[in-house]
């Protein structure tokens, strides 16, 4: 933690960077993000096993761009998102420097989006074995009981699109769901738009999402939302060999295509 | 509100067997925005037609539904109708009530409730239809032939002589290419020479023809009508303008044991050379690699023979940018060499050769006159082999396709041997003799039953040599594979043809698609043979796939026709259903996020980029665009946008969205 | 007596294959079951799989999506991007415990009108059997306030 400290309070100094983006102790050792813009302030900065959140999608917010050149305290998740937003051009390959810490508390410098893919390919991330065996845990219901299941959860979606405001890759101005021309997904929350809403986040994610799991902890009402985006994504790895934030240069698995993409399912 | 107009046909008793279309018509009264209605036997004929012309004008229609049979069939006609009564083509829609209702269902209620749907559907759609204009493209009449074989020289020419401009492009010292390497040609044996050469005088005298040889395309932006080409034009190390072409430096050349490339390594060049006699252009080159003045920096011999002073050691590459509006690819083709096969010694032994090798020791203008010697010690053999299929058909060790050509050349080089050397034995390994075309088969029959050349029918398992000779083990499969020994003294390959050197590179650069081999995709296997999947860019000759002579001057010629109808009318009108990326006032400019994941998605390469900056001149924005001129409206873009910035024209989201919820 | 229940059949189809294919089964005289509505779009690249949702959303019984076998696509390859597209969605569908026997996904070329035919049957067919999607229709207006 210290290291860390004394690596934003350099770099801030320096000016290196005008912003450090990190985490900050909050209450009942919940961790929160912070901006740290001096040096002075670095000193706010923590680094535990408790700094569990997907602090990536700050880099595109319009009001955090404003600062200046931002440094992120970095875990895989984050490093992924970078990675995936590079590929899709919401940031340039040497926009952001990547704080890495590692668990002894050693901070790496990743200045450019190769340095980020290096780092990753040393230690991967990716869906957490808990999430894994709820997944698992479904797949082996009967399709009336997954159903049943998502129904349950889905109807006390109450659309304040947290999930989608916490998503690092949800960085679209312009949303499916403000879309009125026409209202592809009606505005409140009813069983069926809940069910469309979820359907086309899981969808736009397909081969995007970094399976960090933000959207599951964002929500309030604790529905495990990430499972669709991160099943969405296992689907696009098993069936066409590619995952999101691995590479700074991919192209959308659905954007692309193999003439011999095996399926079994069309008439 | 909308005022629509709803025209049910009968077609006689096609519809009006099974749909009770006055029915239909009092239904559609009924729906929301329609304010005419009406039913009429023929609504394609000219007083059906003028019935709906007279219902725009007196009711005032903004959109026009003909429930009648299937748009492929009447769209065009319909449309021009609701046009001449001054309404936007584009709102008007068909309803297809005959091959989609009344032909394939009973006559039933719900075959008229189906009817009344399907109508229905089309209202709620021309509701929301927008007056579209052709889309207008102006045009370079100036076409771009790359490769000056014998197809580019034929596109070229056809297009000259269509009275359009034309640069022919050409990577090597001359035009020609493989044709001015051959010998004699099947199923005639006329020389190949004979036939293509004044071709090549042709196409550099043409008044329409700027001939660019020993260049190539740099870079290529822009499209159909409209590209940019940048072309690096190499230095010959030669004033062409004083060049008069008399060969005087060439002989006081002093380094001389260059391996010739035109003469497939069998022969010796200098380090100023033009590749063959009769090179169009016939200025030299100067060799930089292999010239004593830019290696050792002393000889200055060409300088002092040149009479007109045309040396000019100090020139440099230029690049070129020229306007076109059209590009015929003619790149050609390469093979595969003997060094490639195991089983054959890796090209150890010098007396194995490929085919285009024999063409050279064939040709009477080639390093032997014309007479066929061994490469290893200039001995005339006695008995040669000929292997069809190295390496086509082959998909361990070679390719997987057919090459096509080299069942007739292989017939050919067999039957030229034995004119040479009646004597001599020939024997030719083959897996099929395909020999489709015309007078093929008849050619490969005499080579067998007149001129006496062996086939046989089967592999060639190993080639070794013993004695001076070359043994060659193979197996006769129609004789239940006994096996065959030969000691030949040479052994000619028929090897695999591929695509040419540096095609991939050439087809990322221009995006242009590629097959699985690399040879150049056409846009339809069937319908658009001589297309490539970027409009505008034609194709020609061997760089598609293994081709003949006369295919490829057909294809050539096709190609040509093409250009010369693009050419023909000052701009180029294109149907309006394309995609467009929205625009929104600022300081949103667009709801694209510029994510780019569409780019990829589009099989056109449709999609560029448009830019905002703010008034410092910093970069604000940046959003996908769509090329009209490229799109071809398949709406895959519009799919895969996430925040629905992308609509289709004629297709749009609020248009299908409304049909959905019509039913 | 209450009327037999009918299926409602949605389909989307690409204008250069489908389309044509289910125009030859008009101009042959196959006959099919008048259930099935053909929306057309230029190709299989434009069929979003909102448009699936929709018309389950209006209280389709079963969906039909058919274009162009792959490597015949008018536009080249809009088909394999759709193919990829269905085959994500269909295994979320899956997932998401939508009754995955309501959608059929299908290859249908101009030359194929009796394909066309058939496959329009079985699909009504079977549709018909499995009766109307009531779990996903109960959703439209369940829960408005």
């Amino acid at each position: 933690m210290e290291a860390l400290r004394t690596k934003a309070k350099e770099l801030l100094a320096q000016g290196e960077v005008q912003v450090v983006i990190g985490y900050e102790a909050g209450t009942a050792g919940v961790r929160r993000p912070c901006f740290v813009r001096t040096a002075e302030s670095a000193i706010r900065l923590v680094w535990d096993t408790n700094c569990i959140g997907n602090l990536a999608g700050y880099l595109t917010r319009p009001e955090i761009k404003r600062f200046g050149k931002p440094a992120i305290v970095a875990n895989n998740a984050v490093l992924r998102s970078l990675l995936q937003l590079v590929a899709e051009r919401q940031l340039q390959q040497d926009a952001v420097l990547a704080l890495a810490v590692a668990q002894d508390g050693v901070v790496t410098e990743l200045p450019t989006a190769q340095a980020v893919e290096d780092y990753l390919a040393i230690s991967p991330g990716g869906l957490s074995a808990a999430d894994r065996e709820k997944m698992e845990h479904l797949a082996q219901l009967s399709r009336e009981e997954r159903w049943t299941f998502w129904q349950r959860e889905l109807e006390r979606c109450i659309k304040c699109y947290a999930c989608r405001s916490s998503c690092p890759m949800c960085y679209c101005g312009h949303c499916t769901m403000d879309c009125n021309r026409p209202q592809w997904v009606s505005v409140p929350s009813h069983a069926l738009g809940n069910l469309e809403y979820h359907t086309v986040r899981a969808m736009h994610l397909a081969g995007r999402c970094v399976q960090c799991g933000e959207c599951g902890r964002a929500c309030p009402v604790g529905i495990p939302i990430h499972l669709l985006t991160c099943y969405a994504e296992e689907s696009v790895h098993r069936q066409f060999g590619q995952q999101a934030g691995t590479r700074a240069k991919l192209d959308y698995a659905l954007g692309a295509f193999r003439p011999d993409d095996k399926e079994s399912f069309i008439r | 509100m909308s005022r629509i107009g709803v025209f049910v046909c009968h077609c006689g008793e096609n519809i009006g067997s099974t749909v009770d279309c006055q029915e239909v018509a009092a239904r559609c009264k009924q729906m929301p925005g329609v304010v005419h209605s009406e039913d009429y036997k023929y609504m394609c004929s000219d007083p059906g037609q003028s019935m709906i012309k007279q219902a725009i004008e007196e009711q005032g229609l903004d959109g026009v539904v003909v429930a009648a049979c299937s748009p492929r069939m009447h769209e065009p006609t319909f449309r021009r109708a609701v046009s001449e009564a001054g309404l936007n083509p584009y709102l008007c829609e068909m309803a297809n009530l005959r091959e989609h209702c009344s032909w394939v269902h009973e006559e039933t209620d719900s075959t008229t409730d189906k009817a009344t749907d399907l109508v229905h559907l089309q209202v709620e759609k021309v509701k929301r239809n927008k007056p579209l204009q052709p889309i207008q493209v102006p045009i370079t009449k100036t076409a771009l032939v790359i490769g000056g074989g014998v197809a580019g020289i034929q596109a070229a020419l056809d297009i000259a002589d269509s009275d359009r401009k034309v640069i022919l492009l050409e990577r090597s010292p001359s035009l020609g290419g493989h044709m001015a390497q051959l010998s004699e040609t099947f199923p005639t044996l006329d020389c190949s020479q004979c036939i293509l050469t004044p071709k090549m005088v042709e196409a550099a005298r043409h008044p329409n023809i700027t001939l660019m040889t020993y260049s190539e395309l740099e870079h290529l932006e822009g499209f159909i009508g409209n590209f940019k080409a940048t072309i690096r034009k190499r230095a010959r190390k030669i004033d062409e303008k004083l060049c008069t072409g008399c060969g005087l430096c060439l002989q006081k050349c002093p380094t001389r044991k260059i391996s010739d490339g035109f003469n497939e390594g069998l022969g010796m060049r200098r380090a100023i050379y033009v590749p063959f006699p009769q090179a169009v252009p016939n200025t030299p080159v100067i060799d930089i690699q292999n010239c004593s003045h830019f290696r050792k920096k002393k000889c200055d011999r060409c300088v002092k023979a040149c009479p007109t002073d045309a040396i000019r050691f100090e020139q440099q590459d230029e690049w070129i940018t020229v306007d076109v509006g059209a590009i015929v690819l003619a790149t050609g083709f390469k093979i595969m060499r003997s060094d490639q096969f195991p089983e054959y010694g890796y090209g150890a032994y010098p007396d194995i050769i490929d085919g285009l090798q024999f063409e050279r020791l064939a040709s009477a203008s080639g390093p032997t006159q014309g007479v066929i010697k061994r490469p290893s010690d200039g001995k005339e053999p006695e008995t040669i082999v000929f292997l069809a299929c190295a390496g086509s058909r082959d998909a361990a060790k070679g390719v997987k396709y057919c090459s096509k050509i080299c069942c007739m050349y292989t017939a050919k080089h067999a039957m030229l041997y034995k004119h040479k050397a009646p004597h001599g034995k020939a024997y030719v390994f083959y897996m099929d003799i395909r020999a489709a075309g015309k007078n093929y088969d008849e050619f490969v029959r005499r080579a067998i039953e007149e001129d006496g050349v062996k086939y046989i029918r089967g592999r060639v398992s190993r080639i070794y040599e013993e004695d001076g000779k070359l043994i060659v083990k193979g197996a006769d499969t129609l004789l239940g594979g006994r096996p065959v020994e030969i000691k030949a003294d040479m052994v000619v390959l028929a090897t695999a043809v591929q695509p040419n050197d540096g095609q991939i590179d050439l087809a990322r650069k221009i995006h242009v698609g590629c097959d699985e081999y690399g040879f150049f995709a056409e846009a339809h296997p069937k319908l658009r043979p001589v297309e490539t999947n970027t409009a505008g860019i034609y194709l020609a000759g061997a760089c598609q796939s293994p081709r003949d002579i006369p295919e490829t001057v057909a294809q050539a010629g096709g190609a040509a026709a093409k250009v010369v109808a693009l050419f023909s009318r000052d701009r180029l009108t294109r149907e309006p259903l394309v995609a467009e990326v929205n625009r929104r006032p600022s300081p949103i400019y667009s709801d694209c996020v510029g994510c780019f994941l569409c780019e990829t998605a589009c099989p056109y390469q449709a999609i560029g980029q448009e830019t905002v900056t703010d008034r410092d001149g910093k970069l604000y924005k940046t959003m996908a665009k769509i090329n009209p001129g490229l799109c071809q409206g398949c709406g895959t873009c519009v799919a895969t946008c996430r925040t629905k910035a992308i609509d289709l024209h004629g297709y749009s989201n609020e248009q299908i969205y409304a049909e959905i919820m019509s039913l | 007596m209450a009327k037999p229940f009918e299926p409602k059949i949605t389909a989307f189809v690409c204008n250069w294959c489908t389309y044509a294919g289910a125009d030859l089964t008009g101009t042959s005289r196959i006959k099919y079951q008048p259930n099935i509505r053909i929306i057309r779009l230029p190709c299989t690249g434009r069929i979003d799989f909102m448009l699936l949702q929709k018309a389950f959303a209006r209280g389709a019984d079963g969906i039909i999506v058919s274009g162009c076998h792959p490597n015949d696509c008018h536009y080249s390859s809009g088909n394999y991007h759709a193919r990829r597209r269905w085959m994500v969605f269909n295994d979320l569908m899956e997932f998401m415990g939508v009754d995955g026997r309501r959608v059929t996904f299908s290859w249908v070329s101009a030359a194929e009108g009796t394909k066309w035919a058939a496959l329009v049957n079985e699909v009504t067919d079977a549709v018909r059997q499995l009766g109307p999607y009531t779990e996903y229709q109960r959703l439209i207006g369940a829960g408005v306030a």
